[in-house]
């Protein structure tokens, strides 16, 4: 465990927190952006740059604009006229936590009397291993997802041209 | 000897100033760190500076006036002044604004503006971070500036700033398609991610390591990714398209200044005011040097080996001289559209945007495929005939009536 590990995790639960805490849903989404730039971090401390350039392309760039778009149509953005949130359902939230803190903590009992591996010094290029193993066992998987990707491009052209006009309609 | 190759001269007393201090790994360390951020942080704000001046004094020339010409010799030292101006200026937040993020949104805009500085390669050896995934870190960073944009609309509690932003962001996120659609042929014809091998890729290594003069020139000149069908159509919406995404003339609807005041910068005064130009500079400083580097071959330009050197890799001009040169004809460029065409209306801009540059970057990675697997006598002139006339097909799809012909009675 290094001291770069241990800042960025605490940068990483500490924006977590602050995205559940925070009142103010703007202030709220740019904790999460925080905790996912955070997280990109780690993912560079593991030698998966690829993976953290995509979470940073999709998260914060993308996914963390669309929550950002849905908030500006929202008209209660700074959360203090409706006092604090419904507590009643904290027992279950508290199950719900515990459940998936336990999921992710058995693996780490159960491997912890096996021998830890030894550290690798470098990966080989992970872009060109990534791009190997999408192009050849997963390739039908990929074709599909390109297709679904392509159809949502070109419905979104579609869904940009202007409707077709009725003929009983004016002209403008 | 050390002016064996002037190219790699930076690079070289670098090296020799580091191998002095290897007996103090964190001072060396320290230094490393120093030495990859503080010459971005410093050149490029002084970059900034000198295109204020260009941008006053060409556009003054395209309108037929003088330009800025009290300050100094021929007004350099106008940004300067500017500079000062800004920085005495009071600094007015809005009372029912976020306090916070009004401050963060500057500062915030910065940060992504000079990061993917460090993936362009400005010469041989003098890439910041040479990254195994150059290009994907740049827009990865990159997109992270629609966020502060964002936020500077929504904190200053002003219903404009709110739509001015929305519309930037519509906006950089429509066109960051086309964008990154128009490099991917580059990736593929290279087969790698790296700034570095893409440039090393546009030039012919036999021709650059031999002896003959003329060739060596041609070498680095002549397998510029503009010059083949795909790279000249991508090098096209790559720039048209980075034209949008920095926000600059014929694009510039989200700061219309003549229009709508600033959209999402309305309630920004002093230094903040500044950050903001200063971010969307050092982007097109950025945007124009990855178009470099994806399309005008980055560090390498017509050049020859120093007639004294033996090193075969020698080059007599730097090759940050010739990227820099590059970067700057693009702004150039940028700045000579902005005096000479009008702004797009808000409608016009998204459909051309989705109808227009994103089909033309589809069907360019179709061509780039097929260039690909073909014999270049065929490839080279199929593909510029097939892109043309898939450029007159969109361009007349996308024309639209023109309505009922007018009649004038009494004209």
């Amino acid at each position: 465990m290094n001291a770069a590990f241990l800042i960025l995790s605490l940068l990483a639960v500490a924006g977590a927190l602050l995205a559940i805490r925070l009142h103010n849903l703007v202030h709220a989404t740019l904790s999460l952006m925080f905790f996912f730039v955070a997280l990109a971090g780690l993912f560079v401390l593991l030698m998966a740059e690829f993976i953290a350039a995509v979470q940073i392309l999709v998260y914060v760039g993308a996914v963390g604009i669309l929550i950002l778009f849905a908030i500006m149509l929202t008209p209660h953005v700074t959360g203090e006229n409706h006092g604090r949130l419904c507590s009643r359902g904290w027992i279950w939230g508290l199950a719900g936590a515990g459940a998936v803190f336990l999921i992710l903590i058995a693996p780490v009992l159960l491997m912890a009397g096996l021998d830890t591996p030894p550290a690798t010094a470098a990966l080989s290029p992970s872009v060109r291993e990534i791009g190997l193993v999408l192009m050849t066992p997963y390739g039908i998987a990929l074709l599909v997802m390109a297709l679904l990707l392509t159809a949502a491009l070109v419905g979104a052209v579609v869904a940009a041209s202007p409707p077709a006009r009725d003929k009983d309609e004016p002209k403008p | 000897m050390i002016l064996d190759n002037p190219d790699q001269l930076i690079v070289n007393l670098v090296q020799q100033g580091l191998d002095l201090l290897s007996g103090f790994p964190i001072v060396v360390l320290v230094l490393c760190l120093l030495l990859s951020t503080v010459p971005l942080i410093a050149i490029f704000p002084a970059c900034f500076a000198i295109t204020t001046w260009l941008e006053r004094k060409g556009l003054a020339r395209i309108q037929n006036r003088i330009g800025p010409n009290r300050a100094g010799w021929f007004g350099l030292l106008q940004p300067v002044a500017d500079g000062i101006k800004m920085l005495l200026k009071e600094d007015i937040v809005p009372r029912a604004g976020d306090q916070l993020t009004h401050f963060l949104a500057p500062v915030l805009l910065l940060v992504p503006a000079f990061t993917v500085l460090a993936v362009l390669p400005f010469s041989r050896n003098m890439t910041p971070a040479a990254a195994d995934t150059g290009v994907i870190l740049f827009f990865a960073i990159g997109s992270v500036s629609t966020l502060p944009v964002f936020l500077a609309g929504w904190s200053s509690h002003n219903k404009y700033s709110l739509l001015g932003g929305m519309r930037a962001i519509a906006q950089m996120v429509s066109y960051e398609i086309p964008l990154v659609l128009s490099t991917v042929t580059v990736v593929m014809l290279t087969g790698s991610l790296n700034t570095v091998r893409i440039v090393e890729a546009q030039q012919v290594s036999s021709w650059v390591l031999g002896d003959n003069a003329a060739l060596q020139i041609l070498g680095q000149v002549l397998k510029w990714n503009v010059f083949t069908p795909w790279g000249f159509i991508g090098f096209l919406i790559f720039f048209v398209a980075s034209l949008a995404e920095v926000n600059r003339c014929p694009f510039d609807l989200p700061e219309a200044d003549s229009e709508i005041v600033a959209g999402h910068l309305t309630e920004y005064s002093g230094f903040k005011y500044a950050l903001f130009f200063m971010a969307e500079y050092i982007s097109a400083f950025a945007i124009s040097g990855l178009a470099v580097t994806l399309f005008l071959g980055g560090w390498s330009g017509p050049n020859i080996r120093p007639w004294w050197s033996d090193d075969p890799q020698a080059l007599l001009i730097p090759g940050f001289v010739w990227f820099f040169l590059k970067m700057f004809a693009l702004i150039l460029a940028m700045i000579w559209i902005r005096g000479t065409l009008p702004r797009l209306r808000v409608d016009h801009l998204m459909g051309f945007a989705w109808k227009f540059l994103m089909p033309l970057a589809l069907l360019n990675i179709f061509v780039a495929g097929a260039y690909y697997y073909l014999p270049r006598w065929i490839g080279w002139p199929a593909g510029f005939v097939v892109l043309y006339v898939c450029y007159e097909w969109l361009g007349r799809i996308n024309r639209g009536s023109l309505g009922p012909k007018r009649t004038y009675r009494y004209a």
